[in-house]
């Protein structure tokens, strides 16, 4: 960040803390809201370790909007009641932003997830890595993901997955 | 070999939930199962394409290093100096054509041998290199996958697969020319065997996915083999039917070619679960940490011979469908919790479904019965010295 866009990076940190607060809330519908309304939108979990080695398996793979769609299907219809619940407290701290053209942007941050199971109520992390965003900008100025990749250092999770990191 | 007891009911078909959780037991297990006359798939040689590859893996806590030698060759070495022993390759993979151990700065190269060490001539005199290669275990190979016992007592690897070696030739694509796609890592609060007690009564019931998609199963087979009681099964593969839930069908599509038998599962004692669905190839590699935590790294391939198309179709489908999150599997992972919280309760698990006469053990199976365990129940109970009650 040589030159900071101060409007802009306001409106980065919003979009990174709307996502956060959705999936914190286990709003999944608010959590697709924060996409892009493109058939491209994308979001991709992934080890570091399988990026680093060149593969490409994911922990979720949402290459398309219609995926993205399917995984707000998954935790609200398909698993109900299958799982032990725990909640999630995400950390994200927006690290660097370019300008690729008039309406995208590339960014990346920082993220810590908490989790704490609903029955044993232990508090550990579940996840730590980094968001690689590109964020498409509205005729409005708004801000949605248009994919997101979350690079997980964690390469041997602590736990299952039920909802996006 | 110390005297554990642990009261056995009369029952096959009754399993006695202590065994889950006593520490003493799990001491005992990596004794004689893991450290003793068992075979453990640890790699698929396919994750280690071109010589100089290697991946390391514990095996309930032996540190392994399974590497591809200069000329090709597939070799498992203990990941120990011969020096001190210490830990001689700390990546999880990655490719070299010699280890040095940072310590004393000896030399190995890609076949085990001692290649260099500092100040030889102050060493014991006599000292010879050629005494000084990696220790290894023994291993062998079955279309790729890489076993390796820990005892010299094991009878050879197609013994010890037996029966089950057509089922497990097939899911590995029949040729073993398989293609890495890539992991998924995780670790389960569960004792091992709870991982792999999974059975095929649940599926339709736990899973509700194949309800909501008109996705309907039962047709196959599941048979044991040897007395180790290995688990096979071999379906049609059933295709989703009627409207779907999903906006991506892709998920659930088929694209392969051997629709007769599309569904496999190879589960070898005691920890291995492999299995083929739909276009899924995917090896599940095992590890007991400790008698509450099993380690797993799910390991997803495609063929040699698949086209991009294909390949990417696999890696679609792969990373969402069968593991730690996904749509049809995500449910199992929370049972394994689950059910080691409650074998901290008094009395015995009972399996019911496909049980003809608690006092009999049988070899063939429907598919959706959950009675395809006790072999492999009666083979533990037997190798850890365990007493059937007679009345």
């Amino acid at each position: 960040m040589i030159q900071a866009d101060i409007p802009l990076e306001a409106a980065l940190n919003a979009l990174l803390l709307a996502d956060a607060h959705a999936l914190d809330s286990k709003d999944m519908p608010g959590w697709l809201g924060n996409y892009a309304e493109e058939e491209a939108a994308s979001y991709i979990c992934r080890s570091a370790e399988n990026s680093e080695h060149g593969l490409a398996i994911g922990l979720m793979y949402d290459d398309c909007r219609a995926r993205l769609e399917d995984r707000v299907t998954f935790v609200n219809d398909i698993w109900v009641g299958t799982f032990q619940d725990y909640r999630t407290r995400h950390f994200v701290q927006l690290t660097s932003y370019a300008r690729i053209d008039s309406i995208t942007v590339e960014m990346r941050s920082n993220f810590s997830v908490f989790m704490t199971p609903k029955d044993s109520g232990i508090t550990q992390v579940l996840a730590a890595g980094e968001y690689l965003d590109r964020v498409r900008q509205g005729k409005n100025g708004e801000l949605k993901l248009l994919s997101r990749r979350a690079e997980l250092d964690t390469s041997v999770l602590p736990r299952y997955l039920v909802y996006p990191i | 070999m110390t005297d554990l007891k642990l009261p056995w009911p009369k029952n096959y078909n009754e399993v006695p939930k202590e065994a889950f959780v006593r520490k003493d037991i799990y001491a005992e297990e990596v004794k004689r199962i893991f450290h003793g006359t068992e075979w453990h798939p640890v790699a698929h040689e396919s994750e280690l394409p071109t010589p100089g590859d290697f991946k390391t893996f514990r095996l309930a806590g032996v540190p392994l290093l399974i590497g591809r030698d200069v000329e090709g060759v597939v070799r498992v070495f203990y990941n120990a100096c011969s020096h001190r022993g210490n830990q001689l390759e700390t990546a999880v993979m990655g490719n070299k054509t010699e280890f040095e151990c940072p310590y004393h700065r000896w030399l190995f190269d890609s076949k085990g041998d001692l290649v260099g060490c500092p100040n030889p001539r102050e060493f014991l005199p006599g000292f010879n290199k050629a005494d000084y290669p990696l220790a290894q275990p023994r291993f062998d190979i079955f279309f790729g996958l890489i076993f390796v016992t820990l005892s010299a007592q094991t009878e050879s690897l197609l013994e010890y697969l037996g029966d089950s070696q057509n089922c497990l030739r097939e899911l590995l694509a029949g040729d073993g020319r398989l293609k890495l796609l890539g992991y998924q890592k995780v670790r389960y609060d569960t004792n091992w065997k709870s991982y792999t007690d999974n059975d095929g009564y649940h599926a339709p019931l736990l899973h509700q996915a194949f309800k909501m998609l008109n996705w309907q199963g039962g047709q196959g087979r599941q048979y044991t083999a040897t007395m180790r009681g290995h688990i096979c099964f071999e379906s049609a593969l059933s295709v989703a039917t009627g409207p779907s839930v999903l906006k991506d069908k892709s998920l659930i599509e088929f694209k392969g070619q051997d629709p007769a038998v599309g569904s496999r599962i190879v589960s070898l004692f005691p920890t291995f679960v492999s299995t083929k669905h739909l276009d899924v190839i995917n090896l599940r590699f095992a590890t007991p940490i400790d008698a509450e935590t099993v380690e797993v790294h799910y390991a997803y391939f495609a063929h040699q011979d698949d086209d991009e198309d294909m390949v990417r179709h696999r890696l679609r489908q792969s990373s969402n469908l069968l593991g730690p999150c996904g749509l049809i599997s995500m449910e199992d992972a929370s049972i394994f919790h689950r059910i080691h919280i409650g074998n901290h309760t008094p009395g015995s698990a009972i399996f019911q479904k496909g049980v003809h006469d608690p006092l009999k053990l049988e070899s063939e199976f429907l598919q959706n019965d959950e009675s395809g365990n006790l072999p492999r129940w009666e083979y533990y109970r037997s190798i850890m010295g365990f007493e059937r009650a007679t009345a």
